[in-house]
């Protein structure tokens, strides 16, 4: 297995620094407690764009010839939940339309295989909407885990009351807040075939749902799963604006463009703090992996010295 | 993990009385995507479950139904591909057997989405070009409506066009030709597409306004296979070229 791994290793030299301060300057008695207490980690797995891609892409030359498949996928994802305690499972759209598998048998393969994969949540991309809703409602049972929606208004047509705006997961009594903003359906999808929905401003949705998140549910981690597409020339919405135009979402988990990243982009937002933007290419050729961790010691130390420089790049 | 939650409580508050600062979590983050290639081992128990699926389509996709002596590359950024010119061909011959008038083909370079490999063709190739649920539409337009579509073609670097011929010079259309001819803002023409792009749909502009329209029924990917059925049956390949018809003039 190719590992592209990246860690943020200014940050983490910079934790070290601070920590090497902190200690040397600090006499309370509460450090050497503190110090023993392990780290807690969140880890973050997450695809988009798998477009149906059951089997690994044939060798044909394209570019992403050979990679993928969903059994290895699990394999994957089994051996990192054996490996980590606190792992969560999302997807950021477009599952279905690529392959046969879904003009044959109607998005049945799909969701019977993230809901074996133990997904934990995803969100609508446009081509959930390619046979309709009512062609999305048609093996909706088959999928285990909810589908998040925020700034589409599904009340007035039949998917009415089966998705959710978003959802609040514990692990190791930290909270992460997940919601889903989906990409403006008009011109991309033919009206007749999300007739009744109503489309909100992903940017205001974000703005009125995180500090809810946040503040309301204390949430301590904040992920977004976006079908907007990671960036544009023109003059549109997108990860990287919905990222600088708000505050407190941790990730960005995006879909639509097909990006492939060799590591997040992180996005100054709207606190002056670091928003991540990640994105998996497509056709689970990639998984996107983020392990959120926390060090109670690392904590004293913030405390202590109100010295933000160390998570000056931390939300 | 309980213990462990209590230990972590107490030293907050400790903290919290220590410090008149609002405890907040600092996350250290760290981050690696996996590239899934043939070094992880299938889950067989997944296997398992898409085995019967996969028997059923591919005895389905496998059947043979044409030749192409060429790879047939399509695009997304350039102004000509091979796949888009296979695909408008087609689409111009079926527009032809329902409305004899029917002078243009247009389609979308984001809409195909595979190549056609060199050799045997299958269902399956047609289903993974062309995945989406379209029906063929045949649109009579105005000349000044054609002429908004074409820049919009233009504007877009291109896009997947039978019976016209321009060139690009900075987003602009120049030198259209209908079918060899001049464009005439005073006539109207025939051109065949399908029910997503007449709609609207990736935004294109210039198809809103049709004096008339045909909703045919015919799912495209059923009519490109019946076109490639028909010209195998005539003792035919597909043989296309890139033969210029949308051209960047620098």
């Amino acid at each position: 297995m190719e590992e592209l791994k990246t860690l943020n290793r200014r940050s983490f030299l910079r934790n070290l620094s601070i920590l090497g301060t902190a200690l040397a300057y600090s006499q309370l008695p509460q450090l050497a407690q503190a110090q023993s207490i392990k780290d807690i980690k969140i880890t973050i797995l997450h695809t988009n764009d798998v477009h149906s891609r059951v089997e690994p892409f044939p060798m044909d030359g394209s570019r992403l010839q050979g990679l993928g498949g969903v059994a290895r996928r699990s394999t994957l994802i089994n051996q990192i939940r054996k490996e980590e305690k606190n792992v969560l499972l999302f997807d950021a759209g477009d599952i279905f339309q690529g392959t046969p598998y879904f003009n044959l048998f109607d998005g049945e393969v799909e969701l019977t295989l993230m809901s074996k994969l133990k997904y934990d949540a995803g969100t609508f991309g446009n081509h959930e909407f390619d046979n309709g809703i009512e062609g999305l409602l048609k093996h909706f049972d088959k999928a285990s885990f909810p589908f998040l929606t925020s700034n589409y208004d599904f009340s007035q047509t039949a998917l009415a009351g089966k998705t959710k705006h978003y959802q609040i997961f514990k692990k190791d009594g930290v909270k992460i807040g997940v919601f889903g903003l989906g990409v403006n359906l008009d011109g991309l999808v033919d009206k007749k075939q999300y007739a009744g929905m109503q489309y909100e401003d992903p940017i205001a949705v974000a703005k009125r749902i995180v500090p809810t998140l946040k503040d309301k549910y204390k949430c301590d981690i904040v992920i977004c799963l976006s079908h907007l597409g990671y960036s544009y020339e023109e003059d549109k919405v997108s990860d990287l604006r919905l990222a600088a135009a708000t505050q407190g979402i941790d990730l960005i988990i995006g879909g639509h463009t097909h990006t492939f990243l060799e590591k997040p982009t992180e996005v100054k937002n709207a606190a002056g703090k670091i928003t991540l933007v990640n994105q998996a290419a497509s056709g689970g050729a990639v998984l996107g992996r983020i392990d959120f961790i926390y060090n109670p010691a690392t904590k004293v130390k913030t405390i202590t010295y109100n010295n933000y420089v160390l998570n000056s790049d931390l939300v | 993990m309980r213990s462990y939650t209590n230990i972590f409580a107490a030293l907050l508050t400790i903290l919290l009385f220590a410090n008149c600062n609002t405890p907040k979590r600092v996350w250290q983050k760290e981050t690696h995507n996996y590239k899934i290639d043939n070094s992880i081992t299938a889950d067989t128990s997944i296997v398992n479950y898409y085995i019967p699926f996969k028997q059923k389509l591919e005895s389905e996709m496998n059947r043979v139904i044409g030749y192409s002596d060429n790879h047939l590359t399509r695009t997304r950024i350039d102004a000509e591909s091979l796949a888009g010119n296979f695909f408008v061909d087609a689409m111009l011959e079926i527009g032809k057997s329902i409305d004899p008038n029917t002078q243009i083909a247009f389609a979308n370079k984001f809409g195909i989405r595979a190549d056609l490999q060199k050799g045997n063709i299958t269902v399956g190739n047609i289903f993974e070009l062309m995945p989406f649920e379209n029906y063929f539409t045949i649109l009579e337009i105005s000349g000044n409506d054609l002429l908004t579509l074409i820049q919009y073609i233009a504007k877009t670097n291109g896009q997947p066009i039978a019976g016209i011929t321009l060139e690009i010079k900075d987003g602009q259309a120049m030198n259209i030709k209908i079918n060899k001819e001049s464009i005439d803002s005073t006539k109207t023409y025939k051109i065949i597409t399908y029910d997503y792009l007449a709609n609207g749909g990736d935004y294109v502009v210039g198809l809103s306004n049709p004096l008339h329209r045909n909703d045919t029924g015919i799912l495209v990917r059923f009519g490109l296979i019946d076109y490639i059925e028909k010209l195998t049956k005539a003792g035919k390949t597909i043989n296309t070229e890139l033969d210029g018809r949308v051209k960047n003039i620098k």
